[in-house]
């Protein structure tokens, strides 16, 4: 770092009062992380009584590669965010920049994009349900939820051609049609999903050693929740009915019929059936959306060049909810873009959950928020002497940067 | 003498054990692998069977990097200590024929030593290799140890007591008429259990959790010295299924077929036996998730020490009244 | 409340160790794959007019506009392009493919890209016309 640094706020108050013995690192190469991310542990015995998280791992840099690139390249690059949510950063992105639009979205295309978005949202359910099997030992319920999530997989690459980045938005519609008779196998494999999270729910209900695993583990009060602004499962699992499907219907989902799964007991076996039955709504809703599909367009070509102004767009990712923030100037290519993801929002409530468990737990408590790393990544400083730790605002960001190039243009002002 | 050595050494010795061990290794993930729908090894050899035996040699060719504040004398030669343990109680175990290669008359209490022994050198291990994954290992294993020994020596003394003898030897001979299984039932399962913890099997894979703490107390060993902790697991697995057979199963004890010789005989119901209660432990050990160190250290003392020593106090009642009495 | 017991998965598994296991064995087994998957890119030389639209929507920056000569419209020399695909940078969206008027591009089956040698990936092909 240079001398002439802007000044800014100290935020951490550091490690230096805590002693090395207590301090167990977790991370960032850790077995029950999929992506890396550091996580100090302060122990007293086996119990944790606090976490300091020190992220940055995974930074992309993707909201300033946005600004360079024309608005439908941004699409395929916010679609390669994350692997699980691909398909809602580029549904959220184009709904945000369809709001700097004067266009419609037909309605078939709200259909097809409600029905992707479902699947998504079926096949990172299954995803976690076997990481948290995986988590706690019990190999066999991974290998069998996996299995079936290859059915869901299968059926988005019948429809799109991949299996994970599915490249179907674009503005104002969607790319593909649904091929021609997909209808029976598509709600024939929805009923085959729904009984095995059927299923899923009585192994989990009944295996005891599951049950030892995941009862009573990963509590939080619905007040700190919200105070924390958890969003998705990690809202609705304390019992905060919380759902952007519902509190602000985007795509079809105001006339695609659909219940908001809550649960009372806030502990992660709660989070395992609340999961498991929002799959069997998804399922349930792909099936009526694929046989109520109205006839229409599927896409209205929208010139390459957005008009001027400002939007903010979200959706219920399956982690909970994504926000894309999108600024124009009349360009070719967007001024601003910004993305906040769910992970980003879960992590304080993670961070609380953590104390007062033990260090057994850690993998499944963190696991239990559904993490992306790599989606929710941030950069931060850290002063490896002090052990401070603080982060910038835009404008001293910019001010640095601007410093760092061109220093005759800051000794001007 | 010859005939001795050539006995001890390939069959049905150390060799033999050996093969055991790899044939074991291979249908736990065999049938493993089958119950979760997938395949399981396949390429070396017809089904994959050469595949234990392909990882053990690659392992032995691998670079051997050791910590640096690890203890480099008992990080290089107390693997192979730890190796000597089932291989030892091998011997003891009567294979084909009803009398073992190394039989005499206090036998079981040399198993019980070396069982102990075992545990001792893991624990040693896990120890000498010092970094804080480690670290939390051994304080798991050596907690777990704690738990497990007592019922599963109880279990073990139940056969005992009730063949009256303290060698393995006379404790397969003394079922001839009645297998122990069907007096101690109890006393069986509490030996499966106790064998699961020991073997580090799921639900008990707490010391080497592999998601949680890296591989617990094998973590910091690579090389030679990996390959030959992981042949002696599963030498152990054979060596505990083997014990069960002898001390609950009756051994190679079984109906008599006219055209075949005795020790062949012998040797088939010893390995269909053995082979059953391995698949028991196969089946179990893929149905159970892992439970954490307090809820094992709960179920061994709280529930299965008390059942095991109910069980004895009904043996004795049954040799006291003469019920049942062994031969 | 259902009743709590261990092994509760166990005739599951019974079950599903008499089913054929749903392990596709590839690379020994071949892969089935459905009419709309997204691999390598094709392009038909003889429809390919040089018109530059895929090179400008390709988000990745795979195609390149090579000069291989002129012809003359009216008065004016003009030159006519094609183009030159780097494929080990294509993220196989399809946007080429989508946008070529001319249908001279098409996505094949063929998923088993990797080599070691970077110049197989460079498809050329539309050059020679």
């Amino acid at each position: 770092m240079t001398e002439d640094k802007p000044p800014r706020k100290e935020e951490s108050a550091g490690l230096m009062k805590y002693s090395a013995e207590n301090l167990v690192p977790f991370g960032p190469i850790h077995p029950a992380l999929k992506e890396p991310e550091y996580f100090k542990l302060v122990l007293e015995g086996e119990k944790i009584v606090e976490v300091i998280p020190r992220i940055g791992y995974v930074h992309r840099g993707l909201e300033k590669a946005a600004e360079s690139r024309p608005w439908v390249q941004n699409m395929y690059m916010f679609e390669r965010t994350c692997g699980i949510c691909s398909f809602v950063h580029s549904l959220t992105y184009g709904q945000a920049v369809e709001g700097l639009t004067i266009y419609e979205i037909p309605r078939r295309a709200k259909f097809i994009r409600t029905i992707i978005a479902e699947l998504e949202r079926i096949h990172s359910h299954l995803l976690w349900v076997g990481l948290m099997g995986h988590w706690a030992g019990f190999e066999t319920l991974f290998m069998w939820v996996w299995r079936d999530r290859e059915v869901v997989l299968d059926l988005v690459e019948a429809i799109s051609g991949n299996r994970i980045h599915k490249s179907m938005n674009a503005f104002c519609g969607v790319r593909r049609d649904m091929p021609e008779g997909m209808e029976d196998r598509i709600v024939e494999r929805m009923k085959f999903l729904v009984d095995r999270a059927n299923y899923y729910k009585g192994i989990v209900d009944t295996e005891e050693t599951m049950l030892e695993r995941t009862e009573d583990i990963g509590r939080v009060s619905a007040e700190t929740a919200e105070k924390l602004c958890a969003v998705g499962p990690m809202a609705r699992y304390v019992g905060l009915r919380r759902d952007i499907r519902l509190n602000d219907p985007y795509a079809a989902y105001d006339e695609v019929p659909f219940d908001v799964v809550t649960s009372k007991e806030g502990d992660v076996h709660a989070l395992l059936k609340l999961r498991l039955d929002e799959m069997i709504v998804a399922a349930n809703m792909v099936s009526y959306a694929v046989k109520h599909l109205p006839e229409g367009p599927i896409r209205i070509k929208i010139p390459p060049v957005i008009p001027a102004g400002e939007h903010s767009s979200h959706s219920e990712a399956p982690r909970g909810e994504i926000f894309y923030y999108v600024k124009s100037s009349g360009g070719r290519t967007p001024d601003r873009v910004k993305s906040r993801q769910p992970t980003m929002a879960n992590l304080p409530t993670a961070l609380e959950i953590l104390k007062g468990q033990t260090i057994a737990d850690v993998p499944v408590v963190l696991t239990a928020i559904d993490p992306c790393f790599g989606c929710m990544d941030r950069m931060s400083f850290l002063d490896i002497e002090s052990n401070r730790q603080w982060t910038w605002s835009g404008e001293e960001l910019r001010r640095y940067g601007i410093n760092y190039y061109f220093p005759e243009r800051m000794k001007m002002r | 003498m010859i005939n001795e050595i050539l006995q001890a050494i390939i069959f049905p010795g150390v060799l033999f054990t050996i093969a055991m061990g790899f044939l074991f290794d291979w249908l736990d993930r065999k049938t493993a692998a089958r119950m979760q729908g997938r395949i399981g090894p396949k390429i070396t050899g017809p089904s994959g069977i050469l595949q234990p035996l392909a990882d053990f040699l690659k392992l032995l060719f691998k670079e051997e990097i050791i910590p640096s504040h690890a203890d480099r004398v008992i990080f290089l030669f107390a693997p192979a200590l730890y190796f000597l343990a089932p291989l030892l109680s091998m011997l003891f175990i009567p294979i084909i024929g009803p009398t073992p290669l190394a039989g005499f008359e206090f036998d079981l209490l040399a198993i019980l030593f070396l069982l102990a022994y075992a545990a001792f050198v893991v624990t040693i291990l896990s120890y000498s290799s010092a970094s804080s994954f480690t670290t939390i290992a051994t304080g798991r294993l050596v907690l777990q140890y704690v738990s497990y020994e007592i019922p599963l020596v109880l279990a073990i003394i139940t056969a005992a007591l009730y063949s009256r003898s303290l060698s393995v030897e006379g404790i397969v001979a003394s079922q001839s008429t009645l297998w122990n299984i069907l007096v101690m039932p109890f006393a069986f399962g509490v030996y499966i259990i106790a064998l699961m913890a020991e073997l580090e099997k799921p639900p008990f894979d707490i010391p080497s959790a592999k998601t949680e703490i890296v591989a617990g107390w094998l973590t910091e060993f690579s090389g030679r010295a990996l390959s030959f902790l992981k042949l002696t697991k599963e030498v152990g697995y054979v060596f505990g299924s083997a014990l069960a057979v002898s001390l609950f199963l009756g051994g190679g004890l079984g109906p008599e077929v006219a055209a075949v010789p005795p020790p062949v005989l012998y040797f088939v119901y010893f390995m269909v036996k053995l082979l059953l209660v391995g698949f028991l432990i196969f089946v179990l050990k893929t149905a159970l998730a892992r439970i954490k160190i307090g809820q094992a250290t709960e179920l061994f003392w709280k529930i299965l020490t008390p059942v095991s020593l109910a069980q004895i106090a009904f043996v004795l009642v049954l040799i006291q009244g003469g019920v049942l009495v062994a031969t | 409340m259902p009743r709590r017991r261990a092994g509760a998965a166990i005739p599951e598994m019974f079950r599903t160790m008499l089913e054929k296991p749903s392990t596709r064995a590839y690379p020994y087994q071949k892969v089935e794959l459905p009419a709309r998957f997204r691999g390598k890119l094709d392009i038909d030389p003889e429809r390919c007019t040089g018109c530059q639209v895929c090179a400008m929507v390709c988000p990745a920056g795979v195609i390149t506009m090579i000069d291989i000569g002129t012809r003359k419209v009216g008065d004016k020399e003009l030159p006519v392009k094609r183009p030159v695909f780097e494929l080990s940078t294509c993220i196989f969206c399809g946007e080429c493919v989508d946008n070529c008027a001319f249908k001279a591009l098409e996505m094949t089956k063929q998923f088993e890209l990797a080599t070691p040698h970077k110049e197989d990936l460079t498809m050329r092909k539309a050059l020679t016309k």
